[in-house]
Parts: C-alpha cells; structure tokens; sequence
C-alpha cells in the first residue's frame, strides 16, 4: 500500500531525508518513529507530494509520487502540525469545501460529513464557526477534513499533540477502527511509548537516516529490548542519544538568535 | 472547472463574511466616490459665493471731507462705511475688524470740484485673504465711479459718454460645458478609478494568498488533488470578482449622483456631465479590465507574504508607485499623451478615461490600452501560479 524507495530530500545542504526505504500495508498501524528533527515530517510531505523528493520515490496504492502526484493526493489523507482552519466558516462547511475539492458532491458528500461528525464526536460545535474553537476541537475538524475523500492510505503526523485525554482517546479510537476497515493508518510521532501501544509495524529515522524497520516484536527482539525507546537508544548509543539532543537544542537556539 | 468554481465560491462566501472586504469593496465605492466628487464641487461652489457675499467693512477718516465719493460709497452693496483714525487702521486691519482703508486727501472736494485728478489710497493688507479680496473688489467700485463721474464730466462739456470707449472687451469661453464639466472630473474620476481598483480586491488578495498561510490551512489545501494553477485561478478569479464589483458600483453610484444632484453654478454656467451610453461602456469596461490587472498583481505580491502583515508592507508602496505616476501625470495642464504611455498600465487607463470625459474617442488609444491591462493580467496570474507552485515560499519560516 505504501512502499518507500531511496527516498531522499534535501534543502540546499541540509540532508533532511537521508535514502531511506520501507515498506506499510493495508489493515496495519504503521508506526514512524524518531526524535524531534530525525525528518519524519519531510518525509510524509514528500510522500504527500507537497515537496518534491530529490532522490528515489515512493508509491502509494500503486501510484508513484513522481509520475502521478494527482492520483496520490486522492489517496491519502495526510493530518500535519497546521490544523488551522477557516475562522468563517463552519465545522461543516470547513469539510464540504474540502470534499469537493477531492471531488465529492451532494448527498453522498453530506452522508460522508454527518458520519464523520459523529464519528469524531463533533456534533456539539459542527454549525459554529471555527474561529472561536478550542485546540481540541480545531484537532478534531482538521481530523475529520483529512480524511473526508475516505482514502486507503491515513497518514497522522503527531495526532495527539495538544490534545486532553478524553480528545486523544477519540482520535485513538478513530485509528484503530480505521485499522478495522483495512485502512493504511501511518502515525508519525516522536512518542515511542504510545506508538508501540498502537503499531503493528514500524520504522524508526534518526538523523535523517532509517535506523531499522519491522514489526514491533522483531525490532524489540533485534535489539534485545523491552521497550521501543529502549531499542531506540540501544541501536543508535547512548552517547549519541544525547549529543543529538544536544545538537538540537543548540540549533533552536541558533535559529531564535537569527530570528532577532 | 468544476475546482476553480469551487474555490472561486469558497473565497467569496468566505470574504462576504469579512467586514473589512465588505466596507472597503463595497461601501466605501458606493458612499466615498459620489460624496468626494460631488463634495468638492458644492465645496467649490461654496467658497465662491461666500466670497461674492461677504460684507467688506471700509473706513476713512472723516466722512465729510469727501461727501460726493462718500454717497456712493454708501450706496453700494455689501460695504459697511466707518470713520477710523489714521494712526489705528493698520491695527484694525491686522485683527481683521477692517479690511480697507482709504486715504483721502483734505482737499479732495475742492480738487473734485475743479477736475483735478485725486490720489485715493487703498489700504490693504496682500497677506490677508479677506483684506486682499476686499482690495480688488473696492478697486473695481472705485473705478466704476471714476467712469461714472467722467461721464457726468463730458455730458456737461456736451460730449457723449461713448467717446471715452474705445474698445469693449469680451471673454468668450471656447470650452464646451462638457469639456469643462470634463477637465474637472478627468481630473478626480480616474484617480478614483484607480484607488477604488486596486482598495476593491485588496483585502481579498491578502486574504487568499498571506492569510491562508497566517491561519496554516495552505498545506492542507495543498494536499487535495488539484492541481496549484487551478487553485491560484479560483483564488485569483474571486480577487477580480471583488474589484470588478467594486469599480462597478463605484462608477455606478458616481453617475447616479451626478444624475440625481447634477453640479451646477460653476463658473457661473451650467456643466452638463453628459456621457453617452457608448462612453460609459467603454468606461466601465476599461475600468474593468483594470481591476482585473491589478487583482492579478495584488494576488502575486500577497502570495510571496507569509502573514497579513507582511502582504500589507508588500501592497502599501505598490499602491505609492501605481499612483504616484497618475498623480504626475494628472498635475500637468493641458498633458497630451503620447502612444508609447497607452502602454503604462493603470496611467494608460486614467488617460482612456479623461479622453472619454472630453468627448474623445480614440480607438487606437483604447485597444492598446486594453491589450497592455490585459496582457499584464495574464502576467501577474502566471507569475502567482510560479509562486505558488515554488515549495520554498510554502514552507520556509
Ligand atoms: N523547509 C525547510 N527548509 C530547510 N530545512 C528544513 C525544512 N523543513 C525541515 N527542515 C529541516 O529538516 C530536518 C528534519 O525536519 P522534520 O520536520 O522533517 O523533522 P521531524 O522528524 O518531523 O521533527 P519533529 O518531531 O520536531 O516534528 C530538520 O533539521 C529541519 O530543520
Ligand atoms: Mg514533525
């Protein structure tokens, strides 16, 4: 369902994706695991066909990213870090716009928005406008509007950031039953304690690079550990571990001098 | 199709909702334009006749020393006659209380009686406005006088009065009413026009373009199966739905004003602003096309900003240099174009314009102007679309 080839992204020097590959199937979470800058999110974009990758390629339900853009974005529902919505518009309106953007009309596409408002347990707020919604609310719409074309491949970059319990479980729910339906769910976070929870298979960046990929247990047993974050540290060192974070933080910190 | 119309939909039902696209597209053509046009002319009107009207307020310094100017100073109209000192005009006339002074000599009967020519001082004061008027008025009344009692002169001397005529001057205006009626508006109506072009789709380009990337919905518009030029196109078509509307409405309600309250009594005749229905297409259709023009600039300016903000910095010297040119231009009396200048979009419109409102039409004029407006359009859309598509201006931070 998504197969990942060589794939490579660069900005200028920066090497954001490094060649990296693996492969998710239908009817499976797919967990895509790294610390904060490892490049998980470039890598969804790239697949998503908002960036354009500077080596290899990617398929996705069997179209490549690279000959078929088009055939790709009607495939996928991708959720990013940007939830906002139209401050005018409704909920409900909010999805209409998009679903006739992937094509969708009439009653078909009014079905489609009813169950997904009740799905996502919108129907408290579903004919206010958007401008005044909480976090939790905006989460849930921006949900909801990624998904409103019913694509084979659901893609969730860090899903639950920001969000309460109550909210995180519904969006839990909401993946797990997509699960059900044979859906591709790939759930991005730097979390790895809720991602082995949640993941049938996953892949772990680091730096850029694939650090390994596999089925939960085969990663844990690979590496001789009883948790993910665990066989985090273990595959890439302790030392390592930490200078990346180190690494990190004197990068945001050169970035909010710049910025001044 | 079916994608532009939609986003084309969206961003209008979107920005109907916006009170500040509603005020500056759609109120502020339909009051602004007829209340400033319209004003300036009462204004003028106005100042005019409250010149006309006011009283003057003269003094001398005894009133019997000059009975016979006396008399017919007195039996003028607006002229309030006083007796002040000599050694205190200056002061009254500083604080305004006075406006003329005249200097009469003591012998002044006497030399009248013996058709002696008399020195008449008139003071007053250049830098006052009220005094200076008053000066030209009061200098007008004298000479009138001076004629009259010149006449009385050869009348006893038994010669007709008309001798002294050698020449009647008479002003004739060779100016239609419309093209006075036209000089005057072909100096604001354009200057609106293009205000109003580029204010109409203003909010609604940054609204489009910067805001969607303010309020972080662009990436998920760009993960929908569209491609980006379709996008940019239904963004870019609403913008000019917005200014086209607001160019009509302000033309619109601009000739339903000066149907309604037609400016009169300028330069004492009656200034017809009568346009033919062939004038006012043109007209609107050049303005128009303007709109059109800049709603594609605006658009490609906005979409390079990353925040309302920033697209506003972007816009405020943008609308400087569209001006600024027609402001020039516009200040030069008597101005003729050239061709090359039809070719300037936006000046080439103020010019199409102030042609129509002189009763000109000159087709080579129009279609070079409306080529250039049009060829700039499809510029400005292909350079958003380029924008647009570019990866770097959607995510750098
Ligand atoms: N548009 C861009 N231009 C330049 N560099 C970029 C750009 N986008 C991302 N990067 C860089 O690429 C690297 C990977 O970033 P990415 O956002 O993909 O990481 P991530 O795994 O999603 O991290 P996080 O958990 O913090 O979201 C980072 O070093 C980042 O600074
Ligand atoms: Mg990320």
């Amino acid at each position: 369902m998504l197969v990942v080839k060589n794939l490579t992204k660069r900005f200028g020097d920066i090497v954001a994706v490094d060649s990296i590959s693996f492969e998710a199937h239908e009817g499976e979470i797919f967990g895509l695991l790294g610390p904060n800058g490892a490049g998980k999110t470039t890598t969804i974009r790239v697949i998503a066909t908002v960036l354009e990758a500077t080596g290899g390629t990617a398929e996705v339900a069997g179209f490549d990213i690279r000959k078929n853009p088009e055939d790709v974005r009607r495939n996928i529902g991708v959720l990013t870090a940007d939830i906002g919505l139209y401050d005018r518009f409704t909920a409900r309106e909010n999805l209409r716009y998009f679903g006739e953007l992937y094509g969708l009309g009439g009653e078909k596409l009014e079905k489609r928005i009813d169950e997904l408002i009740h799905v996502l347990d919108m129907g408290r707020f579903a004919d206010r406008r958007a401008g005044k919604f909480s976090t939790g609310m905006k989460q849930k719409v921006a949900i909801a509007r990624s998904i409103v074309h019913d694509p084979k491949v659901i893609i969730f970059d860090e899903p639950t950031a920001g969000l309460d319990v109550l909210a995180s479980q519904t969006v839990v729910r909401f993946m797990k039953n997509a699960r059900e339906m044979g859906k591709l769910v790939v759930l991005s976070t730097h979390n790895m304690h809720d991602a082995e929870k949640l993941s049938d298979h996953v892949a772990i960046l680091h730096r850029s690079k694939l650090v390994t990929t596999g089925s939960v247990s085969e990663v844990l047993q690979r590496a001789g550990a009883a948790n993910l974050e665990d066989a985090f540290i273990k595959i890439v060192g302790d030392d390592e571990a930490k200078s990346t974070e180190r690494a990190r933080e004197l990068e945001q910190l050169a970035k909010a001098g710049k910025k001044k | 199709m079916k994608e532009i119309y939609t986003v084309w939909k969206k961003e209008l039902l979107d920005n109907l909702r916006d009170r500040r696209t509603l005020l500056t597209a759609v109120l502020m053509p339909i009051v602004l334009m007829p209340v400033i046009l319209i004003g300036t002319f009462k204004l003028q009107e106005y100042t005019i006749k409250r010149a006309e009207e006011k009283v003057i307020t003269i003094a001398v310094d005894s009133k019997q020393s000059a009975p016979t100017l006396i008399s017919y100073l007195e039996s003028q109209d607006k002229l309030q006659l006083s007796e002040v000192p000599p050694d205190i005009f200056e002061s009254k006339i500083d604080d305004g209380s006075l406006n003329i002074y005249l200097g009469i000599p003591e012998t002044f009967e006497s030399d009248f009686s013996a058709e002696k020519p008399v020195e008449i001082k008139v003071y007053h004061k250049s830098s006052n406005v009220d005094s200076s008027s008053a000066s030209q008025r009061v200098m007008v009344m004298l000479q009138v006088f001076n004629q009259q009692s010149a006449a009385q002169r050869l009348g006893t001397k038994g010669i007709p009065p008309e001798a002294l005529m050698s020449i009647i001057p008479t002003p004739e205006d060779t100016a239609t009413t419309q093209e006075r009626g036209g000089f005057f508006i072909g100096f604001l109506l354009p200057m609106f026009l293009v205000i109003f072009a580029i204010t109409g789709g203003m909010y609604i380009a940054i609204d489009v373009s910067a805001g969607e990337k303010e309020r972080k919905t662009l990436e998920a518009l760009l993960f929908v199966p569209v491609s980006r030029f379709k996008l940019v196109m239904g963004k870019y078509l609403a913008v000019a739905t917005t200014s086209t509307v607001t160019i009509i409405l302000s033309l619109g309600s601009l000739y339903t004003a000066f149907k309604a309250f037609p400016p009169s009594g300028l330069l004492g005749d009656e200034v017809v602003i009568d346009l033919s229905i062939g004038a006012i297409g043109i007209m609107l259709l050049v303005g128009i096309i303007l709109a059109i023009m800049f709603a594609g600039m605006l658009l490609s300016v906005a979409i390079f900003a990353k925040s309302y903000k920033e697209a506003q910095n972007y816009i405020s010297p943008f609308y400087l240099v569209a001006i600024f040119p027609i402001a020039i231009v516009n200040s030069i009396p008597d101005f003729k174009p050239t061709e090359p200048l039809f070719i300037v979009p936006g000046v080439n419109a103020v010019f199409v314009v102030k042609e129509l409102l002189l009763g000109v039409f000159d087709v080579t004029h129009i279609l070079i102007t409306i080529g250039s407006l049009l060829f700039f359009a499809v510029t400005a859309i292909v350079i958003a679309t380029k924008i647009y598509s570019k990866e770097g201006i959607l995510f750098r931070d």
